[in-house]
């Protein structure tokens, strides 16, 4: 049993001070806000893509338009974070629907798995360490709940494909996904 | 606490913030979400909320590190003027484009040129801006060829592009419009290469504070937000 960690190490404060200043056009705090996110984005974008040229591509948009837009940004809406990975996303899955590559990706590498990419990992201490949290919870969801995830947030299916594909009804899946976040978010203790 | 009373709508809000309802459902969502009431509207905007900041800390298990020339060129290009303004001609106002474009929109819009914008071009918003007292004309030169001109007036809330003799986009991919205002760029409609060609005219029925007409290259049906570069661009300043 998973006991919850308290709360993850996201500088959210700090994020939130160089998102205001991007929004006046200051280069230097946007350097800043990439190195401090660029691992997470340019991953979940590699996860979500599966191409290694593409998802240069997309991580080069979502950032030009976290410049152009950073004052969209609503603290009372959400973590800056919650705003740029949702961004980021969004993007990614945007790309996937509209090459409509899912078919091909899914013959080249099979029903892929919330795995850990094993190199170019970033090195951050923290990145490392929130990582680990990470993985431990999405172990402790069940298979289901996990794979309800995979194919909805990584691959990109719509939830009634992944009804399909898993031969299971809509309220399942939506139950399913329901579930997952709700055990990640009380393993991870997300308030 | 009571349960908000549509399982439903809010069984569907792990979906909405995981990006998993198709495109075609999302506006049925939203118009439902908006209609609801408060306590449900609550209840689904707490869980979309709840998704986001869980698979934003998720983040952190899928995290490679970018290539170092990434970073290199994002702080050129935003360092660097990101777009190249056409270069606006030196003439004022003149009633030959004004002429052209009115001609244009008649012509054209009787043949129902296929532009996806939003609303169907009015003949009577073209009517109205041509008419309206503060009408301007902005104009410039495509690099790859040709001509855009939008005529505006700030008080009509509405212009009128033209464009002549603009190359047709590459096939599988459209122009898109975008009006930058203060809250970044927003989708003014998309043409294909059927639509640019020779002439085209379009109207664009909400100015809003934008201050510029952005075009880029997007996949067919347009995209959320720009995934290209601007190739062109008309300042509406």
């Amino acid at each position: 049993m998973l006991t919850p960690v308290a709360r993850l190490p996201v500088v959210t404060t700090e994020l939130d001070a160089l998102l205001r200043q991007v929004a006046r056009r200051d280069v230097e705090a946007f350097a800043s806000f990439y190195d401090q996110t660029r691992a997470r984005v340019f991953g979940l974008v590699t996860r979500v893509l599966r191409d290694p040229g593409y998802s240069e591509e997309t991580t080069q948009d979502i950032y030009i338009q976290v410049w152009r837009t950073a004052d969209s940004y609503d603290p009372v809406a959400g973590s800056p974070l919650a705003w740029l990975m949702t961004l980021a996303h969004r993007r990614a899955v945007d790309r996937v629907r509209s090459e409509q590559a899912a078919s091909a990706r899914e013959s080249r590498y099979g029903a892929a798995n919330v795995d850990l990419p094993s190199d170019h990992v970033a090195d951050s201490v923290i990145l490392r360490d929130e990582r680990r949290q990470v993985a431990d919870c999405l172990g402790s969801l069940t298979d289901a709940q996990r794979e309800a995830i995979q194919l909805a947030y990584y691959d990109g299916l719509t939830y009634a494909q992944v009804s399909e594909r898993l031969s299971a009804n809509l309220a399942t899946i939506k139950s399913r996904m329901r579930d997952a976040i709700r055990g990640l978010r009380k393993c991870l203790g997300i308030p | 606490m009571t349960e908000p009373t549509d399982p439903d709508l809010i069984a569907l809000a792990t979906p909405y913030a995981l990006h998993a309802v198709p495109e075609s459902e999302l506006a049925d969502i939203e118009r439902q979400v908006g209609a609801a009431p408060p306590a449900v509207a609550q209840a689904f905007a707490d869980e979309v909320r709840a998704v986001r900041e869980t698979m934003a800390v998720v983040s952190a298990a899928t995290a490679v590190e970018p290539p170092e020339a990434l970073r290199d060129r994002l702080l050129t290009e935003v360092s660097t003027a990101p777009v190249v303004e056409l270069r606006r001609k030196a003439r004022p106002w003149r009633t030959t484009i004004l002429a052209a474009a009115a001609a244009l929109v008649i012509g054209l819009g009787a043949l129902g040129v296929g532009l996806a914008l939003r609303p169907a071009p009015s003949p009577s918003t073209a009517e109205q801006v041509f008419a309206a007292p503060d009408v301007r004309t902005v104009s410039g030169q495509i690099a790859t060829g040709g001509t855009a001109t939008v005529v505006f007036s700030r008080e009509r809330n509405a212009g009128v592009l033209v464009m002549n003799n603009v190359a047709p986009p590459a096939p599988g991919t459209v122009y898109q419009m975008w009006l930058i205002g203060d809250k970044g760029p927003e989708s003014a409609g998309t043409m294909d290469a059927k639509a640019v060609a020779p002439s085209t005219t379009a109207v664009l029925p909400d100015l809003g504070s934008s201050r510029a007409l952005a075009f880029t290259v997007e996949p067919p049906g347009g995209s959320a937000q720009p995934t290209g570069p601007v190739f062109a661009q008309l300042s509406l300043a």
